[in-house]
This record gives structure tokens, sequence and C-alpha cells, in this order.
């Protein structure tokens, strides 16, 4: 019998399903679709903005208690938040696609899979002192805004917008989904030295299709990597960060950001700025596109290698269709099939289904807002009429999309009268109530932080 | 003050003023025409695309029918490609009266309107998602109508005939003189809305096309033109349901036509009276009658995706009462050819014919037409009796030219519904697609930002259809921003020459067309003294790209108005993609802001009712 079934295998399932093994526990994780870690930049967005909309947030663990008493991360507390992170940054490490924090410096070159080293935080004591802990990473967005982030791929980390190094925006012509002119002036706006430059797609590719994700797989082959650092030594200069396109390989990545970041300071070495663009990082970095995001499927990739090396099995087009529970516990769960339903026994249940966006949360025309696999109850606005806001902007976000599952502290769904529906079953990650977690810039801070809490939760009640 | 001279001056560029300045220009006429906004911004761009056969209006208008078959007839020879053959069923449900087919079909053999009754069976065949219990069907010829298309190829033909087109430009002031009963009117003031400069135009003659705006234009005149403002909310689905325009074969009602136009189904409308032109909120009742409506055409079309709700407002005019000031007049014997009737209760009941006031017979006042009423079918009819009414005015006889002479791109035939998925699969062009949606090149959207005035995105998309996809605009939005914005940084030179409106719809052309833009610059030159006359005078196109984050955040708000009122299941859940993508990973909430508003960021908010009573 199977420990803990996880639903759904975006973030928060893969890395409940990851921290519930590691433990010890038999673990499976079903899922309809691919998760939506597939859509987004591949960041680690911890807390940008305040539910108020008003205040960026520059230091998570000081703007947390500002947050409503019922949103995940108070329900959480820092230090549980602190450890999850800690412990995705292990796991990043070992699977060879490190994140980094704020202020933490990274040799991407002497990043080997199995080198631990490379997680900064190999003594958890020393946290709880570090200035640095919850400050944010200001990072560059495809439009040249600033991006809140709390951990980032190291090929990400060179675009801190702390830095003061001049920047280079690289695009390829050609592509559809990268603008370097419009992000360049953007960042001259907001003060940065910034200037863009291009460079022609048509020396890599004959073929059509320019997606982010068939420039990475291009980018994977050792040609196209050469032809590329040559063609970017030529339109950048010695001091400069290089920022390109998110689309630097997918399964050949670090070696390639190594090739560039190479390739460009080897030629400023004479200079005697040369040792400090050293110690401040690599000269390259990426700038996430639009979906399909290929640091988004890279991190896929490397938690899936990892569940499979721990025996987890992901397995993908099982659409939940029926459940069976005695009293206050579920036995199973049953999928769709091409003949019947195939069940799913366990001792423990993890809804990771996501909200409206991942399909956990449908709303429907009559405005009732219902929760996909066990029809849960849920905390949503009353009618329609209150889903929406006038303006797509508006910082306060639309209610529709705080609409999910209340829980309790150990993330239990609860019924209208505050008991938790049954016992074995958890839920995390977007399904959650009391956030927007797009609007807060939150969404895979709550997915790790509240996955690993069910994790370690389902672990202690074994 | 800039000082421009012209014989007629056009207010309005939506079907009407366009039409109108076709006329005119070809009459030979020197012509001028301003729009407040983009042509095509008012009723003409927010229609659900009916070519009408007239058969719609048979009982109800006799007037109105007549007109539209006529018309339709003409314009299938003279806007050829920006009409889709789609053909109309008139189909009875189980719910309609049972002796209003028969009486249909009699009302249109009298009108001269082709009506073939077909077995249900037959049509059901070729609908197969048509309600199952219709008893009869009667095929006419309707059709679909890109209106965005057809109001461009006019305003390309009246350009080629001599007349200037001025949008953005809006009418401040109309010049009078005289006295009471005895009053002239020898021009206009207008404002370049976007350079914020004032254009003093001297004018023999003014005709008010201003649609839904007319009252408020007359009213600049000191005439009374009472318009009677009727509402239409019409919903898009995701695809299109049926080949074949439906209409109930009833009485006009509310949610009885269903329109396939390109690769959405239209279900409309509703028709409401309001106060004013611009107050089109979209009440939640509204659509809910139009799905349960459409569900008696195409059962299970409430429980489709719907991508957008909209709603335009019907110019509608019915003369009430003898005006006050004609008595002075002495030669007002004209103006009160049409029965003096009471004010109609519903604006379903006021007339669709169309409606001409000659103000110096009516009003006393000389140099001045208003044309309103009428429906998009009929918009050369109103083009051809406004200009006759003013060369009587003008005291020359000159015919019409506009029944017999074809806009550009007429050569193409009718469009269809695979025509830009054939253009591009054929020239292979997948890596310049802008919007996947709607197949939507980057040159195709390069060649309309650089010869038509670009304000806003929103502009493009009546242009080239850009974000009237499924995602409305999620992806397309940020790609047109950094092209627009790339455009303007290039160091390559402008292009020159007309935008060709007859290929507007077509990719493979603008591809052709860019790849050797180079190779014809030389060639082009000879044209391009006319047509830096005629950009001069119009909007710089540079000008809106200089504010890359305001055009964004304003195109992302245009949609947003129209997806609001409909959002729920799968189409909330593409919403959702769009918030990820505009605030997670480009954080368009947070840029730098470079402007504070367009002449159109206030229009984009006020034009939304929330659905319901949110703040």
């Amino acid at each position: 019998m199977l420990d803990l079934l996880v639903i759904g295998a975006g973030l928060t399932g893969l890395f409940a399903a990851y921290t519930a093994a590691r433990a010890g526990l038999r673990v499976r994780v079903i899922a309809h679709g691919a998760g939506a870690t597939h859509w987004h930049a591949g960041t680690i967005d911890l807390l940008g903005n305040l539910p108020d909309g008003e205040k960026t947030v520059t230091n998570w663990t000081q703007a947390v208690p500002e947050l409503p008493p019922a949103h995940p991360y108070r329900l959480l507390g820092i230090d549980a938040i602190a450890k999850a992170m800690d412990e995705f940054q292990s796991l990043t490490a070992v699977a060879g696609l490190p994140y980094v924090r704020a202020g933490a410096a990274t040799d991407l070159t002497a990043s080997s899979p199995q080198d631990e080293r490379t997680s900064q935080r190999s003594d958890s004591d020393e946290q709880v002192s570090d200035p640095n802990l919850g400050r944010n990473l200001q990072l560059i967005s495809p439009v040249g805004a600033p991006r809140p982030v709390y951990l980032a791929p190291a090929a990400q980390q060179a675009a801190s917008l702390e830095d003061d190094r001049p920047l280079v925006i690289v695009g390829l012509q050609g592509m559809p989904d990268f603008y370097p002119e419009l992000i360049a002036e953007n960042l001259q706006k907001l003060g940065h030295r910034a200037r863009s430059a291009s460079l022609p797609l048509s020396r890599l590719t004959k073929r059509l299709d320019r997606s982010p994700l068939h420039l990475a797989r291009l980018l994977d082959q050792p040609a196209e990597q050469a032809l590329l650092a040559q063609m970017i030594v030529d339109v950048t200069a010695a001091g400069e960060r290089v920022g390109l396109p998110a689309v630097l390989g997918l399964n050949a990545h670090t070696a390639l950001v190594t090739q560039l970041h190479e390739a460009t300071t080897a030629r400023s070495r004479p200079s005697p700025q040369s040792s400090h663009s050293q110690q401040a990082g690599t000269s390259i970095f990426e700038i996430p596109t639009l979906p399909p995001s290929v640091p988004g499927l890279r991190l896929d990739a490397a938690l899936r290698t990892q569940l499979t090396g721990l025996g987890v099995r992901v397995e993908i087009g099982m659409k939940a269709c029926g459940f069976h529970a005695t009293g206050r516990r579920i036995q199973w769960l049953e999928t769709e099939t091409g003949s019947r339903p195939l069940r799913h026994t366990a001792r423990n249940f993890l809804l990771a289904t996501g909200g409206i966006l991942g399909g956990g949360i449908y709303a429907d025309r009559c405005g009732r807002v219902r929760e996909t696999v066990f029809d849960l109850p849920l905390t949503a606005p009353q009618s329609r009429t209150q889903w929406l806001r006038p303006l797509f902007l508006d910082r306060r976000g639309h209610p529709i999309f705080q609409a999910g599952v209340s829980v309790d502290q150990r993330f239990r769904p609860l019924d209208q009268a505050g008991a938790p529906v049954y016992d074995n079953l958890w839920a995390a990650g977007s399904t959650l109530a009391h956030t927007d977690p797009i609007r807060e810039r939150s969404r895979e801070g709550i997915a790790i932080a509240t996955g690993y809490a069910v994790a370690k939760g389902v672990v202690t009640s074994q | 003050m800039k000082r421009m001279q012209t014989e007629i001056l056009v207010i309005g560029g939506g079907a009407t003023g366009t039409g109108v300045a076709w006329d005119a220009a070809l009459r030979g006429f020197r012509t001028l025409l301003v729009e407040k906004r983009d042509l095509t911004h008012g009723t003409t761009g927010r229609y659900h695309g009916l070519l009408h056969s007239g058969a719609r209006y048979v009982l109800k208008d006799a007037a109105s029918a007549a007109q539209c078959i006529s018309e339709n007839r003409i314009l299938r020879r003279t806007h050829t490609h920006c009409i889709e053959d789609t053909s109309g069923f008139f189909v009875v449900t189980p719910e309609d009266e049972d002796d209003y087919p028969d009486r249909f079909a009699a009302a249109c053999r009298r009108l001269d309107v082709p009506c073939t009754e077909i077995p249900a069976s037959s049509a059901l065949r070729r609908e197969p998602l048509l309600n199952p219990r219709i008893s009869r069907v009667f095929e006419l010829p309707d059709a679909a109508a890109d209106s965005f298309l057809a109001t461009h190829a006019t305003a390309q033909a009246a350009r080629q005939a001599g007349a200037t087109l001025l949008p953005y430009h809006e009418l401040t002031r109309l010049h009078l003189s005289g006295g009471d009963g005895n009053r002239t009117i020898s021009g206009a003031t207008v404002l370049d809305t976007v350079s914020g400069e004032e254009l003093h135009i001297d004018a023999d003659l003014v005709i008010n096309a201003a649609g839904a705006w007319s009252g408020q234009v007359a009213a600049l005149a000191g005439v009374e033109v009472k318009m009677i403002l009727g509402k239409g909310v019409m919903l898009a689905t995701n695809a299109r349901l049926t080949n074949t325009v439906i209409n109930r074969c009833k009485m006009p009602g509310d949610g009885d036509i269903l329109v396939p136009i390109h690769t959405v189904s239209v279900i409309g409308t509703t028709d409401e009276k309001v106060a004013g032109p611009e107050d089109l909120p979209i009440e939640q009742w509204e659509i809910d009658l139009m799905l349960t409506e459409g569900d008696e055409l195409v059962p299970g079309l409430s429980r489709s995706r719907i991508l957008r709700a909209w709603a335009g407002v019907r110019p509608l005019y019915q003369e009430t009462q003898p005006p006050a000031e004609s008595n002075q007049s002495k030669e007002g014997s004209h103006s009160n050819d049409q029965p003096v009737q009471e004010m109609p209760q519903d604006s379903r009941d006021a007339t669709r014919a169309l409606a001409l006031l000659n103000h110096r017979q009516r009003d006393g006042v000389r140099g001045f037409i208003t044309i309103t009423g009428g429906k998009w079918t009929t918009f050369r009819l109103m083009a051809e009796s406004a200009v006759d009414a003013a060369c009587e005015q003008l005291g020359v006889s000159r015919p019409c030219r506009t029944a017999a002479t074809a806009v550009p791109g007429v050569d193409q035939g009718h469009y269809w519904l695979g025509h830009r998925l054939s253009e591009v699969e054929d020239e292979q062009l997948q890596s310049e697609l802008v919007c996947e949606c709607e197949l939507v090149t980057r040159s195709m959207l390069e060649s309309a930002a650089q010869r038509n005035p670009t304000v806003t995105l929103d502009d493009l998309r009546r242009d080239v259809r850009l974000g009237m996809g499924p995602c409305q605009g999620g992806f397309c939005t940020y790609r047109a921003v950094g092209i627009l914005h790339q455009l303007r940084t290039a160091k390559t030179s402008p292009v020159v020459g007309e935008w060709n409106v007859a290929h507007m719809q077509s990719p493979a052309h603008h591809h052709r067309d860019s790849s050797t833009a180079e190779a014809s610059d030389s060639a082009s030159n000879s044209a391009s003294a006319y047509d830096s006359l005629q950009r001069s005078a119009a909007v710089d196109p540079q000008a809106a790209v200089s504010q890359p984050n305001l055009l964004l955040r304003d195109f992302l708000q245009e949609r947003w108005k129209g997806v609001a009122p409909i959002l729920w299941g799968q189409q909330l859940r593409q919403e959702r993609l769009d918030e990820l993508i505009y605030l997670s990973i480009l954080n368009a909430d947070h840029l730098p802001v470079d402007d504070k508003e367009s002449p159109l960021s206030s229009f984009y908010r006020s034009d939304f009712s929330p659905s319901g009573s949110n703040q």
C-alpha cells in the first residue's frame, strides 16, 4: 500500500513527493497533465507584493507577518518556510541545477551533479542570524521590469539589478518572444546602464519553428553552442553582463552557460576589471520568456529525475473521476482509463492540483466554484458579481483568484464548521485559499513551503 | 492654427462616413473626413458582421428590407472580398409562431427578397449543430461581412479618388454665421487628439455621418436631432458553430441571429435604449439572455466557450414632430415627407431605414446635412442620398458612381475561413507569427503600423485582427509592443507607399511585400509625393510607439473590458494564464510609467461595467 498518493505534478506535488520519499515513505504522483511549472519563469518567487498591492517586498521575512492570518505563510511561519527553501536548494544542487539566493556567490563552473558544496546553505544553524536570509533578488523581466525573486537558477543570478555592472541585452533576430531594445530601454528608464544587441538567428538555424523550446534543443548541440559563443563575443564588450533569452540549452544547459561565460570573460582577462567580474559571478544570464518556459522545463526535469532515483513514479494522463471514503478516511481514488476506472489506494492523499490555472478549481457561469477532485468546501466569493475588478492591472487582484481550500495548521482541508473534512487528506500549493499567488508573486514559494510542510506532516503522522 | 480648405467635410469615420467620402470624391468634390478616434471605432466595428438580405425586416420594416436587399446585391460586386458568402437560414423553432413563416415567405416574394424553403433535414445535414427540432427552414442571401476591412477598403478607394481622411481628429466647433432661420455653416474646428493641435477647416458643406454621435454633432450647429440609441450586446464563441448565418424565423427579437465571422460565431443581439453613445454597460442578464436564446438555435451554445462580449449602439432615427424652426423656412415643404409618428417606446420598434436630414429645409441651416439611421448593409445607399442632397444644396448635378465602382481588392473574390491558414502554410510563415490565434504575421503588423495611424494596439487589432482569438491578447500583446518598439528604434527608412488595404487579410501578400521592400524602394518614389501629403495630414505613426509601456497597459485593459463580463470556466482559466504572463513573468504592473494616458485610456475604463455592482 502507498503511504502517500500525490494528485498533481506541479512544483507542489513533485517537491512534496520528493520530501516524503526521502523520508522513506512509499509515494506515487498522478496527474491529469504536466504541471504549470512549464509556464512559469523557472524562478522561485516567494513574496514580491503584499495583498494590498502597494508595497514591493524586498525582504520576505519582514513582510510575512503583514499577511492576513489565514495566509498559508502565516500558518507555516518564517522558520518553516526558510527550512523548506533550504531543502529545495539542496535538491537543486544535487540535481545539478543549482538555485541561489541574493548575496550568495556561485561559481557556476565548479558545480557538478554530485557536489553538495554548491548549495550555499550547508550550515542551516547560521540562517537565523543571516541578514540576507529573506532578501529578494530583483531580476529582469522580458519587458525590462524588475522581477522580485527569492531563489534564482544560477543562470539567472547575474541579472540582479543590485549588481552595478553594465548590461547588454542580446536578442535573437527572428525569435518572436524576445525584444532586447524594449528591455534595455525600460532598464535605462529605471536608472540602469543597459544597451541592446541582436544576433541573426538565421546563422544558427534554418528551421521555422522558433519557439523557446525549439531554440533550447538546438543549443544543446555543440556546433551551435560554439557558434553562439562566438557571435556573443562579437557584439559584447569586456566588463558587460550579457542577458540572453532563456533558451540556453535544455540538457546541456550548465555546460553551455559555462562555455559562454568563459568565452566572454576570456577576452577581458588583461583588463583590471576581470577579477572583479569573476567575484560578482557569471557574466552571462538568462531572461525568462513567454511560455513554454525553458527554465521551468529544466526544473521539472530535474525534479522528476530525482524522483525516479527514489523509485517514485510520476504518472501523467490520469484524470481523477471518483473516490471512496469511509467515515473521515479516504480509501481510494479512481482515475479515468479507456475501459474502467483505475483505483489508487493509499494511506494518505495530497491534493496538489493547483488553482484555476492548474485546473484544481473550476468556476462556472452560475457562479459556482468547485474543487475538481474531492468537491471540497471552498472559500470563494459568493457570486459572480464579486469575482472581478474593473481594471485588469488592479494591484489588489481579482477576488475570484483567491478562491481555494481553507486548511488547518497541518494543511488538512476544513469544512464549514472548521473541522478537517478527512483525516488523511492534505492540500498544498495554489489550491489553497487566502492567497493570490500570481498577484503576490508567491506561486513557487507557496508550492515549495506548503508541499514540504505536508510531506513532513504525513511522515510524522505515520 | 493650421488651416485646410475643402468642398465637403464629412464628420465620422465609420461605414457611412467613409462611404460618403468615397461617393463625394468620386463625384469630383474636394473631400475631407474627420473621425475622432480610429476608423470603425464606433458602431461599425462593434456589430455582428451580418450582410442583411433584408428578410429580417420584411414584415416589420418593409422600407428597410427593400433597401437591404438592393444594397446586398450591390455590395457583393463593389466589396466582394469583404464578404464571406455564407448564405443564411431562417429557421422555425418549436417556440416560434405558427403563421409567421407563411406571412414571412409571402412578404419576401412581395419585396423581391429571394427566399427558398428547403427541407429541415437538408439544412441539418449542412449545419449539424442546428436545433434538430426545427420544423421549417428558408434559405436567403444573407452573408458575413468584415466591417473593418470593408471600411478600410472604402477609405482607400476614397483616398485614391482624392479624399483626405483624418482619424484622431475630433470635431470641437462648427462655424456658424447668419441669424435665426437663415444660418450658414462655413466650416469647422477640429482637434488633433494625439498632438493636441487645432485645425481650422473651411468647407462649403458639412455632412454629419457620425452615427450614434449624430445628435451631438448636430447640437454644435444648434440643431436638434433626437437619436434613438439602441444598444446591442453580442457574444463571440471560440469557434464557428455554423458556417451559415442562422436567423430565427420570427419577429426580430433578442438573441436570434448567429453569424459565422472569420474564426468565431457571433450571437446577437439585445436592443436596449441607452442615454449616450458611449454609455454601453454589459449587463449580466443580457449575456444570460443571449445564451438562453442561442440554445434555441444551436443547443448547447450556452455551454460553449465564450471569448468576448461587446456592445454597439444603433443610430436609429425617427422624425417625431415638425421641427419648430422649419416653419420659418420657406423651402420647408420637403422636410415633412416622413409621416409624423409617436416616439417609439422601444428602440426595437424604431425603423432601420436610413434617415436623411436636410437641415436647410428642416432647420434653416445652410451647408449642413445629417445622414443617419440605416444598417451597415445600407451604408452605400446612405452615402449616395447624402451626397445627392449635397449636390442639390451646392447647385450642381453629378450622378453617383459608387454602385458601379469596385473598391480595391475585389479581384480576390469572397474571403473564406481557411484563407489565412492556407497562405501561412503555403508561404511557410510559421516563424513570423505574432498572433497564433488569428494568424497575424510580423510583416502584416509592421505594414499596418507603418502605413496606418497607430495610436493604440487596438487600432492594429481592427487592421489585422490582432488579439481577437481565444487568448485575447495573451501572447501577441507583448510581441506587438516589442515589434512596434523595434520599428521605432530601427535605423531603416520608413516604408513608403499607401497601405494596401486590399490585402489586409493576406499574410502571404505582406510577406512578399516586405521581402521585396528594398528592391521597390526606388520604384515607389513616384507615388511618394502624393503619399507623404496623405500621411503628413494623418497621425504620426511614431508618436504612439514612443510609449511602449502605455501601449501595453492600454491594450491589456481594452481586452479586459470585453472578457470580464464572460469570464467563467475555461476562459477564466485562460485569463489566469494571461495574468501569469503579464504579472508573474513580465511584471507589467511595475513597469516605468512612460506616459499617464493615451487619448483612449479613459475610454477603455469607462466602457467597462463589471458584471454587477462591483465598485
